[in-house]
C-alpha cells in the first residue's frame, strides 16, 4: 500500500481529532510529495516562529528549532497516527525540540535582569501608556519559565485548550491549569501595577 | 442525561482554573455550564472573569516580540538615516540593551522571514521608506542581508567592500538590506557575511528566478 493510500485510511478513523483539511494535506506529505510539504511549511513557519521566539527568547535559535521541527514533521510523517491534531503533534515537536535546544545551551531559561523599559520619550504616533504596559507585560512574560510562558502563550496566542497543551508538553491536565494559574497571577500583578502607576 | 455535572471539588478553584478556556471558547459543554452556572452565582468569581478576559486581550494584543519594539525601531531608523545622510555620519549611539537587541532582532528575523515568503521579488523596493537618495536604482539585488540593529555605519562598510557588495535597496520595511554582488563570488560572499557578528542574517536572492 502506498503512504497516500494508509493515511487515507487514518483519515476515515481519525476524522474527529484532525480537521479533514489538515488530513488532505498531510496524506499528500506522507506521500512526498514536497509541493504539499512547502504548504504545510509555509502554513506552520508563522505560528511556530511566534510559539517559538515566545518560549525561547533567543531569536538566533528559533530558525534552527523551527527547521528541525518541521523537517522531522517530513522525515518522520509515518509517525503520526492521527490520534491527535496535526497541529498538536506539530506543537509537541516543536517544543521537544526548543526544551533540548534549551538544556543544551545550559544557561537559566529565566531573564533575572530584565530590561525591556523602552526610553522614556514619547512617541508621538504612539500613547505612552500603552508603550509602557505592553513593555511591562513582556517583561513580566520574560521572568516566567519557558514551561509557563509555554502554558500562556498556546492559551492566549494559539487558543489552544488545556488537554491540548497537556498533550504538547507531555504533563497531566492539573499542571497546565496549575501553570496557567501561577503565570496570570504573575502577569496580573505586573500589569496592574503598571496600570496603577500610569491611571 | 442533560444534567450538569457538579464540580469534583471547589468550584470557586475550579472555575479560577478553567478560566482563561472559558474565554477561549475552549471548554467543552459540560465544564462550560459549570463554569457558567458557578459564576452567574458569584460575585466574585465575575469580578475575576472580567479581569482574566482584559488580562487574555492585553496578552494577545503583545505584538510579537516588540514590546520594546517601538523606541528601538525608532532608534535604528534614525541611525540608519543619519548613516546616509552625508552631512550627519556618526556612528549610532550604543543604546540598544542586549535584551534589546536581542528581541529586535526577533522582530526583524520575523518581519523579513514574513516578506521573503510572501514575495520575493528584489526588483521591487518593499519599503516605503527610502533613504538612499530619491532616483530609483535599475541594480538587481541577489543578496539580502540584516545587520545587527547596532551595528555601525564603518562596520557595514568594512563588511560591504570586504565581500564586494553594492548596496542596490534598503534598509526595507524589516530593515533588510539588498545587495549586490558577482555572481561567481556570491556564495564566498554569503558565507562571509553570515560569518560576521556584525550580520544576523545573510540570504541569496534570484530574480530571474522570481519572473
Amino acid at each position: 500500500m502506498s503512504d497516500g493510500g494508509v493515511a487515507h485510511r487514518q483519515a476515515g478513523e481519525i476524522g474527529v481529532t484532525a480537521t479533514p483539511e489538515d488530513l488532505r494535506l498531510f496524506a499528500r506529505v506522507r506521500a512526498r510529495d514536497r509541493d504539499a510539504f512547502e504548504a504545510l511549511y509555509r502554513l506552520y513557519h508563522p505560528r511556530l516562529a511566534r510559539f517559538l521566539l515566545n518560549l525561547l527568547h533567543r531569536p538566533q535559535l528559533v530558525e534552527e528549532v523551527l527547521n528541525d521541527t518541521l523537517f522531522v514533521v517530513w522525515e518522520r510523517s509515518d509517525t503520526f497516527r492521527g490520534a491527535s491534531k496535526l497541529s498538536t503533534w506539530i506543537f509537541a515537536i516543536a517544543y521537544r525540540k526548543a526544551m533540548k535546544a534549551l538544556r543544551r545551551l545550559d544557561e537559566p531559561v529565566e531573564d533575572a535582569d530584565v530590561d525591556l523599559r523602552p526610553s522614556n520619550e514619547a512617541a508621538p504616533d504612539e500613547p505612552l501608556n500603552q508603550r509602557r504596559a505592553q513593555a511591562a507585560l513582556l517583561a513580566a512574560l520574560a521572568r516566567l519559565s519557558a514551561d509557563h510562558r509555554a502554558v500562556v502563550d498556546l492559551t492566549y496566542f494559539h487558543e489552544m485548550g488545556y488537554r491540548e497543551i497537556a498533550e504538547i508538553m507531555n504533563c497531566p491536565v492539573d499542571t497546565v491549569k496549575t501553570r496557567m494559574f501561577h503565570a496570570r497571577r504573575h502577569l496580573r500583578r505586573i500589569m496592574d501595577g503598571e496600570l496603577a502607576d500610569w491611571l | 442525561m442533560g444534567r450538569i455535572l457538579p464540580f469534583t471539588g471547589d468550584p470557586h478553584r475550579e472555575t479560577r482554573d478553567l478560566m482563561p478556556w472559558l474565554v477561549s471558547g475552549r471548554l467543552d459543554p459540560d465544564e462550560q455550564a459549570r463554569v457558567e452556572a458557578h459564576l452567574a452565582a458569584c460575585q466574585e468569581c465575575s469580578r475575576e472573569l472580567a479581569a482574566e478576559r482584559e488580562l487574555a486581550g492585553a496578552v494577545a494584543e503583545l505584538p510579537i516580540a516588540t514590546g520594546i519594539g517601538w523606541a528601538a525601531m525608532r532608534d535604528r531608523l534614525d541611525a540608519a538615516a543619519r548613516q546616509t545622510s552625508p552631512t550627519a555620519l556618526q556612528p549610532a549611539r550604543p543604546r540598544f540593551t542586549l535584551r534589546q537587541i536581542g528581541l529586535f532582532m526577533a522582530a526583524q528575523a520575523a518581519l523579513l522571514a514574513a516578506a521573503i515568503s510572501i514575495t520575493a521579488r528584489v526588483a521591487t523596493p518593499v519599503a516605503p521608506y527610502h533613504a538612499l537618495g530619491a532616483a530609483p536604482s535599475t541594480a538587481v539585488g541577489n543578496v539580502i542581508v540584516v545587520f545587527r540593529p547596532d551595528v555601525r555605519e564603518s562596520e557595514m562598510r568594512r563588511l560591504l567592500k570586504g565581500s564586494e557588495a553594492r548596496l542596490v535597496d534598503g534598509p526595507t520595511a524589516a530593515n533588510a538590506y539588498v545587495l549586490r554582488v558577482p555572481q561567481a563570488e556570491r556564495a564566498a560572499a554569503l558565507s562571509q557575511l553570515r560569518n560576521d557578528a556584525a550580520v544576523v542574517l545573510a540570504e541569496p536572492l534570484d530574480a530571474a528566478a522570481l519572473q
